[in-house]
Order: C-alpha cells, then sequence, then structure tokens
C-alpha cells in the first residue's frame, strides 16, 4: 500500500501540470486555489504542501517560473508550463486514462460474464 | 531522464542557497497575503483573516523543512558540513594537528618508501609487450657458463648450437630470443675520436631479441634476424640512457662507426627510455649486438663451441599454447640433441644423460637474479615497516583518544539534546580520515626522498659504469598503496575514539566529567602504551642483532690484510691487447706502480679477494680417477710474484710464487688449506702433483700451502672452498680459452706511514698505455665492505626505525602518564593535604608508569626471541641469542621510559595541594 502522501505527491503534481496547462501561467495560490476549488477537499488543510511539489517539478524541468506582477500588481512569482511539461502531462494522462478503463472493467464484470 | 535532471539541480544548489530561502519567504508571505485578503473580502477582521490564513497553510517550519531537503541533497550536505566542522576543529588545535600529522607521515612514508623498491624489485615484470606470454629456460639461476654435454638439477644454459636447434624446432614459441648469462663489457669509442675508451656493459642478444620482447626503437631500429647472420656487416644497438648522458640524443650518432674493443660497428639505432634489458641489474646493458658478431669482437668466441653454454632463452608462446607442452616437446629435443654428439660426450656426461631436463618458468619478469638476491632484505624490510607503522597508528590512536576524552561534555551534550549515535560516530571518523590523508600526501614526499637515499646507499655505483635501473619516482602502483595505506590507518585509529564517544553517558554532561569515578579511557590507550613499548623493544633489539652481525661480518678473519692495501681494476682486454703481449705489459705495470714513493710491493691477480675465482676440476696424479659423482671442483686465480706477501695471506707450509717460477721452469701452484685437506687428506701435499684433467694430472706441482682466505662471500656460513694458484708466468698464451689470461685487479701494498693518492696510480698506469680503461682504485676495505652494502643498509635502516619507534613510544608514555597524573589530581590532592611528601606522589605516579613498562617489556621479550630466531635464519651471521643485545635495548627503552615517566610525576607533585582540590 503505498504512502498516502507519496500518493498525494503524485497526484499533485498532475493536477498542478494540467493546472497550468488549463489556466496559462499563475502563481502559486493560484493554483492551491483552483486545485481546491476542483478537487474539492484535497487541499483544504496544509496548502504549503504546494510549494515542494513545485519546487520538483521545477527542478525536473517540467515547469518553469519566474518574477512577474500578479492581477492586483502585486509582485508574485509566476509558473508555467515548459514543453517537456506538457509532454509529461499528456503521458500521464493517456497512463491515468487506461489504469481507469481497467479498472473500470473490472468492476463492471458480474459472475454471469466468466464462464 | 528528468530523474537524472533533479539530481544535477540538487547537486549544484549550494551556489544558490541565500537567495532560494529569500524566494520561498517572499512567496509564502505573498501566499498568505492573498489568503488573508480573501478571508477579508469573505467578511473576517483583518488580524481573523491573517490567522485563517496561517492555519490554511499548514506548519510553515516543517513545510521548509521538506523544502529544504528537498532542494539540496541533505546526506551529502550534512557530510560537507560534518567535515568543514572537522577542519575548523583542527585548525584550532595546531599543535595537535601538526604533531599528527608528522607522525603519520613519517610512518606512510617509510612504508611506502619501502613498498617502491618491493615495487621495482620484485613485482613488477619487464618493461616488453605482453610479458604474461613470456616463457624462459631454467627456474633458477645458474649463472654464467657450463660447458659440457651435461647440467646438474636442469639444464638452462645452452650453446649457440642448442639454441639454434630448439630455435628450429620447437612450434610452441613464436619468437625464441637468446642473450648471455652473465654481463660483458665492453670498451667503446666513438670512430674517429681520439679519447680514450669508456668500458660499458653491454649484451650479445639473438636477431629476433627486440622483436620477441616487442620493442621497437626509440630513434634508428632494431637488430633483425637478418642482423644476425655471419658475414653481414656488423651492426650495434645502444640504449636510450648512454645515449642522452654522453651523447647528449646527438642524432648524429644514429648510423656512426664505434669501435668495440677496438672493432669497428654501425650503431643504427636506440631502445626506448625504460627498456632496461631480460634482467634487473643495478648496471643495465648498455649496448645490444647480434650473436654472430661475438666473434669478431671477442678475441675468443662462444659462438663457435658447441658445449660451450652460456646462452639464457626467453620465448613467446603462440596463443592457445599452454607451456607444459612447450617443456615436454623441448625436453624431447634437448635429448635428441645431446644423442647427435654422442661422440663428443664425456663418459661422464654420457653416464648423467637420463637424467637431463629442463624446466620453463615465467619469463614476464626477465631473469630474475636481482630478485632472488634482495628477496630476502626486501621482505625482512617491509616487516620492519610495519612495526613501525603501527606503532604510528598507537600513536595516533592515543592523542585521537586524548582528544576524544577532552569532548566528552561536549559530546555528551549533543547526545543529550537528540543527535544521532551515527552522526557523532561520524566526526572522530572523519576526523581521522583528513589527518591520515593529510598524513599520506606528506608521506608521499617523504617517500620519495627516503627512496631515493635508500637506491643510493643500496646500489653505490662504480665510476665509469652505469648507474641505477629502478626508478624512485612514486608510480601508480605506489600512489595506489600509499592512498589505501593512509585511509586504513585512518580507520584503525579514527575507530576507537569514535567508539569511545558514542559509549558516553548523556548524564555526565550534567554531572561534569571529573566527578566521574569510572577510568574508562585509560585502559585502551594504557593497553596502546604497553604494545608500543613491547614493538619498540623488538625493533631496538633487532636493530641492535643486526649491526652486530655486521660487525661480526666485517671484522671476521678474512684470511688477508685489509689495512695499507689498495686495488685497481682494469682491462686490458678492452685496450685490444692480444694474449701475446699481456706478460711484458703485466711487468710494465708492476715496475711503473711499484715505483710510486710510498708503495712497497705490487702484484697482480685475475681476482682478489673476496671478488671470487675461476672454476676448474682437479685430478690428483696417483689417485683414482674421479667418478661421475665425487666432487674434484676447485676455484683458482692467477697471480704475479710475490702475491701471498701482498695481499697478507701467510704460507703455512712452503713457498709462495716467486720470481723462479718462469715461463720455462716447472709448472707449479700453490694451494689453500681447504684444497689440501680435501685432495690429499692428512698427506703433505708438497712435491705433489695434479692437473686439471685426467690426462694431464700431473700438471702443477704443489710447491706451498697457503691460509683459507675468502674468495666468495656468498657462503660465509661454510668455510672456505678450495683453491689453488697459478704464476702468471706459466698461463698458456697460446691457448684458446682466453678469459683466464686477463689480470684485472692490481693489488697494491702501501708503506705504513705512506699514503699513496690515486691519481699517481692512474698515472704510472697511464704512462705503461694510456688506453687501458681503469674502472675503479679503493681501499681493499673498500672492497671488502661493498660486498655487505645490503647488510649495512638494513642494519641502518633497522636502527633508524628502532630510534623512531623508541621516540614515539617515549612520547606515548608521556601522554599516557601526564593525563593519568592529570585526572588523579584531586586524589593527589587529598593525599598531601593528609601530609603525603612530594617524593611519595612521586614514587605513586612512577608506580603506576613503571607498571605499564614492565609488562611492556614482558610481552616484547618472547617475541624479540621469535624475531631474532627468524633474522638469525635468513641471514647468515645474526646470532638470535644475544643477550647483551637483549638487555641493552631493554636497558634504553626503559630508561628512556622513565624519562617520559618523570616529568609529568614531578609536575604532579609541584602542584599545591589547594590547588589539587580546587580543581576540576
Amino acid at each position: 500500500m503505498k504512502d498516502k502522501t507519496a500518493v498525494l505527491q503524485g497526484t499533485l503534481a498532475l493536477m498542478v501540470l494540467k493546472t497550468l496547462d488549463v489556466l496559462g501561467p499563475l502563481h502559486g495560490y493560484g493554483i492551491a486555489r483552483r486545485i481546491e476549488q476542483i478537487s474539492g477537499d484535497l487541499l483544504t488543510v496544509n496548502q504549503g504542501t504546494l510549494y515542494p511539489v513545485l519546487l520538483k517539478l521545477e527542478q525536473e524541468g517540467s515547469i518553469a517560473s519566474e518574477w512577474g506582477t500578479s492581477e492586483n500588481n502585486r509582485r508574485a512569482r509566476l509558473y508555467r508550463l515548459t514543453r517537456s511539461g506538457r509532454k509529461q502531462l499528456r503521458a500521464e494522462t493517456k497512463g491515468w486514462e487506461q489504469t481507469a478503463a481497467i479498472i473500470g472493467r473490472f468492476f463492471a464484470v458480474k459472475a454471469g460474464d466468466l464462464k | 531522464m528528468r530523474a537524472l535532471r533533479r539530481f544535477f539541480r540538487r547537486l549544484t544548489s549550494w551556489t544558490t542557497t541565500h537567495q532560494d530561502e529569500e524566494r520561498l519567504q517572499a512567496e509564502i508571505e505573498e501566499h498568505l497575503a492573498f489568503q488573508a485578503a480573501e478571508n477579508v473580502r469573505a467578511g473576517l477582521s483583518p488580524t481573523e483573516a491573517r490567522r485563517q490564513a496561517a492555519l490554511k497553510f499548514g506548519g510553515l517550519e516543517a513545510m521548509k523543512q521538506t523544502y529544504r531537503e528537498q532542494r539540496g541533497l541533505p546526506s551529502l550536505e550534512s557530510l560537507i558540513q560534518d567535515t568543514g566542522h572537522a577542519l575548523r576543529r583542527l585548525r584550532m588545535a595546531p599543535v595537535f594537528t601538526a604533531a599528527t600529522v608528522l607522525t603519520l607521515a613519517l610512518g606512510i612514508g617509510a612504508t611506502t618508501s619501502i613498498f617502491t623498491l618491493v615495487n621495482a624489485v620484485l613485482l613488477k615484470s619487464l618493461p616488453v609487450a605482453n610479458p604474461a606470454e613470456l616463457y624462459r629456460l631454467g627456474r633458477e639461476n645458474h649463472c654464467c657458463y657450463q660447458s659440457g654435454y651435461s647440467q646438474d638439477k636442469e639444464f638452462s644454459l645452452v650453446s649457440y648450437d642448442l639454441y639454434k636447434y630448439f630455435r628450429d624446432n620447437t612450434q610452441g614459441f613464436s619468437e625464441l630470443a637468446a642473450f648471455p648469462s652473465g654481463q660483458l663489457l665492453f670498451g667503446v669509442r666513438r670512430s674517429g675520436n681520439s679519447e680514450a675508451a669508456q668500458s660499458y656493459p653491454g649484451e650479445f642478444v639473438s636477431g629476433n631479441y627486440f622483436e620477441m620482447f616487442g620493442i621497437g626503437p626509440y630513434a634508428g631500429r632494431m637488430l633483425t634476424a637478418d642482423d644476425d647472420e655471419p658475414g653481414v656487416p656488423p651492426v650495434a644497438v645502444m640504449s636510450y640512457r648512454l645515449w642522452r648522458q654522453a651523447y647528449g640524443a646527438d642524432p648524429s650518432v644514429i648510423g656512426s662507426i664505434f669501435n668495440f674493443n677496438e672493432k669497428p660497428l654501425t650503431v643504427v639505432g636506440i631502445t626506448p627510455p625504460g627498456f632496461f634489458g631480460d634482467t634487473l641489474r643495478s648496471t643495465p646493458p648498455d649496448f645490444f649486438l647480434p650473436l654472430n658478431a661475438e666473434p669478431f669482437v671477442e678475441s675468443d668466441a662462444d659462438l663457435t663451441k658447441y658445449d660451450t653454454h652460456w646462452l639464457e632463452l626467453i620465448g613467446r608462446s603462440r596463443p592457445g599454447v599452454t607451456p607444459a607442452s612447450i617443456e615436454a616437446q623441448m625436453r624431447v629435443e634437448l635429448k635428441q640433441w645431446l644423442r647427435s654428439h654422442w661422440g663428443e660426450m664425456s663418459p661422464g656426461d654420457q653416464a648423467k644423460f637420463p637424467e637431463q631436463t629442463l624446466f620453463l618458468s615465467p619469463g614476464g619478469a626477465g631473469i630474475t637474479s636481482m630478485r632472488d638476491q634482495y628477496q630476502h632484505w626486501l621482505q625482512i624490510l617491509m616487516m620492519v615497516t610495519g612495526f613501525v607503522l603501527l606503532i604510528v597508528c598507537a600513536n595516533v590512536a592515543n592523542l585521537m583518544l586524548v582528544r576524544g576524552m577532552g569532548r566528552r561534555r561536549e559530546t555528551s551534550l549533543s547526545m543529550a539534546l537528540g543527535a544521532r549515535a551515527l552522526r557523532v560516530v561520524r566526526e572522530p571518523i572523519i576526523e581521522s580520515m583528513l589527518l591520515s590523508l593529510a598524513g599520506g600526501a606528506v608521506g608521499i614526499g617523504i617517500a620519495f626522498a627516503g627512496t631515493r637515499l635508500i637506491l643510493q646507499f643500496a646500489f653505490p655505483s662504480l665510476p665509469g659504469l652505469a648507474g641505477v635501473a629502478i626508478d624512485a619516482s612514486p608510480s601508480l602502483p605506489v600512489l595506489v598503496f600509499a592512498f589505501v595505506t593512509s585511509l586504513v590507518t585512518g580507520v584503525a585509529f579514527g575507530i576507537a575514539p569514535a567508539l569511545m564517544a558514542v559509549r558516553v553517558d548523556p548524564i555526565e554532561a550534567l554531572r561534569g566529567s571529573s566527578r566521574a569515578t569510572t577510568r574508562t579511557g585509560l585502559l585502551p590507550r594504557k593497553t596502546l602504551v604497553v604494545l608500543q613499548a613491547a614493538l619498540s623493544l623488538v625493533l631496538l633489539s633487532s636493530a641492535g642483532l643486526l649491526a652486530a652481525a655486521l660487525e661480526s661480518l666485517e671484522n671476521q678473519n678474512f684470511g688477508f690484510e685489509q689495512d695499507h692495501r689498495l686495488v685497481a681494476t682494469m682491462n686490458p682486454k678492452l685496450a685490444g691487447y692480444r694474449p701475446a703481449q699481456l706478460s711484458l705489459l703485466y711487468k710494465r705495470i708492476h715496475d711503473s706502480i711499484e715505483s710510486i714513493p710510498g708503495v712497497s710491493s705490487v702484484a697482480l691477480c685475475l681476482y682478489s679477494p673476496p671478488g671470487g675465482g675461476w672454476g676448474s676440476g682437479v685430478s690428483v696424479e696417483g689417485h683414482p680417477a674421479p667418478g661421475p659423482n665425487d666432487d674434484n671442483s676447485s676455484s683458482w686465480d692467477r697471480v704475479t710474484a710475490g702475491y701471498f706477501q701482498v695481499i697478507g695471506t701467510p704460507i703455512l707450509k712452503g713457498r709462495e710464487v716467486s720470481e723462479e717460477d718462469t715461463a720455462t721452469s716447472r709448472k707449479v701452484a700453490v694451494v689453500n688449506e681447504a684444497f689440501a685437506r680435501k685432495f690429499f687428506g692428512n698427506e703433505d701435499p708438497i712435491g705433489r702433483h695434479f692437473g686439471r684433467t685426467q690426462v694431464a694430472s700431473g700438471e702443477f706441482e704443489v710447491i706451498g700451502v697457503a691460509k683459507n682466505a675468502r674468495y666468495f662471500t656468498q657462503d660465509l656460513n661454510q668455510s672456505s672452498g678450495a683453491m689453488f694458484f697459478l704464476p702468471e708466468t706459466q698461463a698458456e698464451y697460446a691457448q684458446t680459452n682466453l678469459g683466464s689470461l686477463f689480470l684485472r685487479d692490481i693489488v697494491i701494498q702501501t708503506g705504513p706511514e705512506a699514503s699513496v693518492p690515486f691519481a699517481s696510480i692512474r698515472q704510472a698506469i697511464a704512462a705503461v698505455d694510456p688506453g687501458i680503461p681503469i674502472s675503479s682504485i679503493r681501499t681493499l676495505r673498500e672492497q671488502v665492505s661493498s660486498r655487505f652494502t645490503q647488510q649495512r643498509l638494513l642494519a641502518r635502516l633497522t636502527s633508524l626505525f628502532g630510534a623512531l619507534s623508541l621516540l614515539l613510544a617515549s612520547i606515548g608514555i608521556y601522554g599516557v602518564n601526564a593525563y593519568d597524573a592529570g585526572r588523579r589530581i584531586n586524589e593527589i590532592g587529598v593525599r598531601m593535604a593528609l601530609g603525603a611528601s612530594r617524593g611519595h606522589i612521586v614514587q605513586l605516579v612512577l608506580r603506576g608508569a613503571f607498571g605499564l613498562i614492565l609488562f611492556g617489556l614482558f610481552i616484547g621479550l618472547p617475541l624479540t626471541f621469535v624475531v631474532g630466531r627468524f633474522l638469525g635464519s635468513q641471514l647468515y651471521g645474526t646470532n638470535p641469542y644475544n643477550p647483551g643485545v637483549t638487555l641493552a635495548a631493554a636497558l634504553v627503552l626503559g630508561f628512556s621510559a622513565l624519562v617520559a615517566s618523570v616529568v609529568p610525576a614531578f609536575r604532579a607533585s609541584r602542584i599545591s595541594p589547594l590547588e589539587a582540590l580546587r580543581a576540576k
């Protein structure tokens, strides 16, 4: 059974990539809020855990960051998706969809289908 | 791919630490500001908005910690941090650091220095291609000539005819090369040059010699099979060393003509640097000539004699062929060749025919005469330096333990605050690694200097001959060895303090360590000191034993006089003299030198002692012929009139060689006691006859018996062998075996008060013929001691190491006693307050110290005997049961230990009781 935090980190990274893919360059708070909105209660506590994930993705080269101005003219660090990040996103999305499909088939199976 | 990229980002993140921290802080603040603003918009008060924002964010410090761990490589960073700490701590204790590094450097340097020699002499192979494929004929060395058709134990030397037979018929070798077993000297000068000929060592080699070794030329070309045919223009190859040293790497040397023993040959190439031939010698060959040039250059040709075996063989095996199969085939070929010469074989040889066999052994290291010679010395030296290294480790471990003790409070505090045991143990180990690496680095420098010193002592080069073939500079294996030794010592003496550090009880930090009732930490130190004392005793007594052995070796009764005697060594063969001219030459040289003021008498000889002798068989007239298993061998020497008086060997019966023995008078010989006993038993040999062959057994009449004198130093544990002396005037100058006709040594007896400068001797010889090269002039005493150079070196080195170990042991003893006294300060204070006198305190401390030393001596004595016996078995002349030496060593050790203990004892006694009680 994988560690819950490890699963969280892995899926969190995916969520970050998807968010940046859909919404374009965003600062850390913005990403956190969007993920919170979409995922419901996954990130209601400990928004701070986002930052190590952002660091990891940046170290891997999937996202890049630079200083910029936010919507209310505050200085903020903006993150954006890189080309390799986009590739990674596509690959992982495909992987998840396949997994979901396979699991789905298993869940849909009834005793009668297997003879 | 991503993981790799991430790894590199983490690796280099330390460059941007400061900016990254600031950036994270800024981001967090922005995040909180955003959240707070939203909370305010949702209706919360500013303070409540902030609080909620902070709550929502989560644990700040924990997140920062996770962030930091992700950003860099925590394990690496803590390691770097610890190393930085260790460096700083070492810098803060400069005396300790310097003392430790120096001690380690000496130990590692000595070991590495000896290892350089061991590597060069014992371990390295020839600098040739694929040495693993090379095989040589013979398992042992049987230098340098064998004649006849049988060889005891194994056929290892071959004649040219036998070599050709092997070469042409043995399929298993891709190339089989031959070269002489003994070393030859050539008198060489450049053609057209008027300078005198210099003598250089050289070899006659087969045409495929360089090809077999896989050696290409540095310049010009090497010898080929085409050069090794009779009748082709004679060529030669020069060594790189000589080319540089004597000719300044002048390219015109290649292709120019040189005179070898006054015969012209063309030098066609230069060997590559580092190639020293087939045998590791102190005088590597400077010239290589083809075998077929031998009759041309040398007055007597060994090449054409079927039964003169003077060549060694080394061959390169074909891939896939085992040496066992080649050996088997060569044995068959040997028998075939012997049978083809059956008619010329003596009955003795024919009888020994069935046992004739040969062996192949690995040839990658060349002919290993030097290895065999020096193996024992080097092994003993390695043992000695091993001891010193142990003592060094013990000393440094002691020092480290003291430091560990000093840091106990710090350590216990750290552990109480939660430091992991691993990190606590890591610190002392890192410190000891740093120290030993530094010690190793300095040690390499010491090793380099040390090796050169040892080489100079071990291989003193005679003037006019080539230099040393051993490379003293540290090579890769040596550096690896030094590095590994450093690491091992680092771990060895780091572990003890490290383990001590972990066993600290955290409560000590609160209590104050000086009030501890247990005296932990002292036992290991005491053990170390006892060990040091024991090892030092062994080293010191070994040094004493070796020095005593050397003394007895050099001052034994050799049978001749060493004082007031000079020996000049010349080589008339190299000046192109023919046998018929020799007798007159000797007379002229004799008269010329005798006329020098201060010289009382002169004689010439083939060998002066202890230089050796020529070998021969002996048949006594009137005795039955010696059978094939009888030992009828003897050495002999050729001397001029008055020799025995000049050399100082007394004549016990009859007379010595004198002017009455001329070319026309009856042939006579003087024998030594051993000869008389061997061949005549208790009968009087005067007037009896003997000869060198059965047919001519009446050739020589014995006219005198001389005292035994040492002409050979190889078998000092046996008495002198049989020897006879022939007058020079009666030599057969018409014979073909010319080697024994050329007398080399001139022995000069000087008057008791006179001192004869060497230059005047040279002048006297030059006055006769300036073309005769003189290899050396030295006193007979020097000549004798030069045979014991290795023993002297060993004795000196062991003494040096003994002194070193004594110093280290004394330092160790001082340290332990000082520490002990320091820890007992309270106790001392109490005693003094209760009325103990100062003397009493001194006694108290000394008692403890003495206990240690006595224990060390107790352990060391049996070890000394064991080592002494080992030395005695390895080196002749070492008497292992020399109680005087052992007692002296024990006394020296005891005395220095006493001095080392007395100082802390006195310091302890001089403290006032009040101070002692107050001290923490």
